[in-house]
């Protein structure tokens, strides 16, 4: 039944979007036969800022805490580098078990602006796509062998066992909503698709969180959500 | 271009919605022991054992096998020991108390946890198993070690009576 919700909701937030597209394509109508001749020139430079979903999120989750820089570089018209650094750490809570990842992380890719501006406004719906990396620890804090019986009941076991130098690579495909709230000051929000490409597990465990992916799905797959403050330093324009 | 996003989210959120760890579906996780009786003077055949009840030593009668009649029994072994004891109280003439026969069976084993998945967590599988049996109303019983027991999809035991 839970499932049968997530899908109504799924089918629901695409119905939001086909709608919001549809509206845009008729505005793009009317700009362009009336701005055909005019160039308005926008700023080039390098964007930095710090993702504050993160320590957002800190406050209100015991057991996690996080921090992110993201910066990008303007190369095309629409083409944008990206990159970011971060650090996290997450003790994942289950029936079963409980442990504690924690470690640093990196994502390099681009972005590519798919949203076409009125005059020089700078907005932008892009899509985008990342390489990551981590290197982090996971400690299993304890857990409780399932023995299905109330017959023999198991004990918890708590001899925490750490795990170190374990990594994780990582495909990443987002899509996000930038917009100039001031001059050169932007809010951008963006979700994630992750799939690891290659993992380093550790010994009779498995990696349920890795810092910079967030939580591993069975099939090796995961979501990302940055929600960001960035502020441009404008190099030159054009 | 923009026909591209709808598609990209449809096929997230529906990846999402299907993702099946939250849930533990496998049972039983941790392997109970099975135990198959047969005739003694017919080893082919399977034989029922009539008025059975389990327990283990110290311990309450098993819920499910309280004076029943049938040829295959799963108990559950103690993870926490190295050894469990089992009574088993069979009676083939009548439901007088007189007539009750009890044997015991031991299982010596060492316990040892294996990883299966986030939502199941641990289970614990038994290596190196002894058993061992009094010889009452068990006549015999085949193997008497077993390398290991990480699942039930066959009977580990044969008893025969």
């Amino acid at each position: 039944m839970q499932h049968m919700y997530k899908y109504f909701i799924s089918i629901y937030f695409l119905f939001v979007f086909v709608d919001g597209f549809s509206q845009k394509q008729e505005n793009d109508t009317i700009v362009a036969s009336k701005t055909d001749t005019i160039v308005y020139k926008t700023n080039y430079g390098l964007r930095v800022g710090i993702d504050i979903s993160k320590p957002i999120k800190a406050q209100f989750r015991g057991g996690y805490s996080g921090f992110e820089i993201v910066g990008d570089y303007r190369i095309k018209k629409n083409l944008y580098i990206a990159a970011e650094v971060g650090y996290e750490k997450e003790t994942t809570k289950e029936d079963y078990t409980n442990s504690t990842a924690k470690g640093n992380y990196m994502r390099l890719g681009f972005n590519y602006n798919a949203y076409k501006n009125w005059l020089d406004m700078n907005n932008e719906i892009f899509l985008g796509y990342r390489y990551g990396f981590s290197l982090f620890e996971q400690t299993l804090n304890s857990f409780i062998p399932n023995v299905n019986t109330q017959y023999f009941p198991a004990n918890e076991i708590t001899n925490s066992a750490i795990s170190k130098n374990l990594n994780a690579h990582w495909s990443e495909f987002l899509i996000g909503f930038r917009a100039e709230t001031f001059k050169n000051f932007f809010i951008t929000l963006s979700g994630s698709y992750k799939i690891i490409t290659s993992l380093k597990e550790p010994e009779s465990f498995k990696t349920l969180f890795s810092p910079g992916f967030n939580r591993i799905f069975e099939s090796n797959t995961g979501f990302g959500f940055n929600y960001t403050l960035t502020y441009l330093i404008p190099f030159k324009k054009k | 271009m923009r026909k591209i996003f709808p598609i990209i989210f449809l096929s997230i959120l529906i990846i999402s919605a299907c993702e099946k760890d939250d849930f533990c579906v496998q049972n039983p996780i941790t392997p109970n022991l099975v135990l198959r009786f047969y005739d003694d003077a017919n080893r082919e055949n399977l034989k029922e054992v009539l008025r059975l009840s389990v327990w283990a030593e110290g311990k309450d009668t098993i819920q499910s096998y309280k004076s029943i009649d049938t040829d295959s029994i799963a108990i559950p072994l103690n993870s926490i020991e190295n050894k469990t004891i089992y009574h088993l109280k069979m009676n083939n003439i009548d439901g007088a108390i007189a007539n009750n026969q009890t044997a015991t069976f031991t299982i010596e084993y060492k316990p040892k946890e294996e990883y299966v998945s986030r939502s199941c967590g641990f289970k614990i599988i038994f290596n190196e198993l002894d058993f061992s049996s009094d010889n009452t109303w068990i006549k015999a019983f085949t193997p008497n070690t077993l390398t290991t027991v990480a699942n039930q999809n066959a009977a580990h035991v044969q008893i025969f009576h």
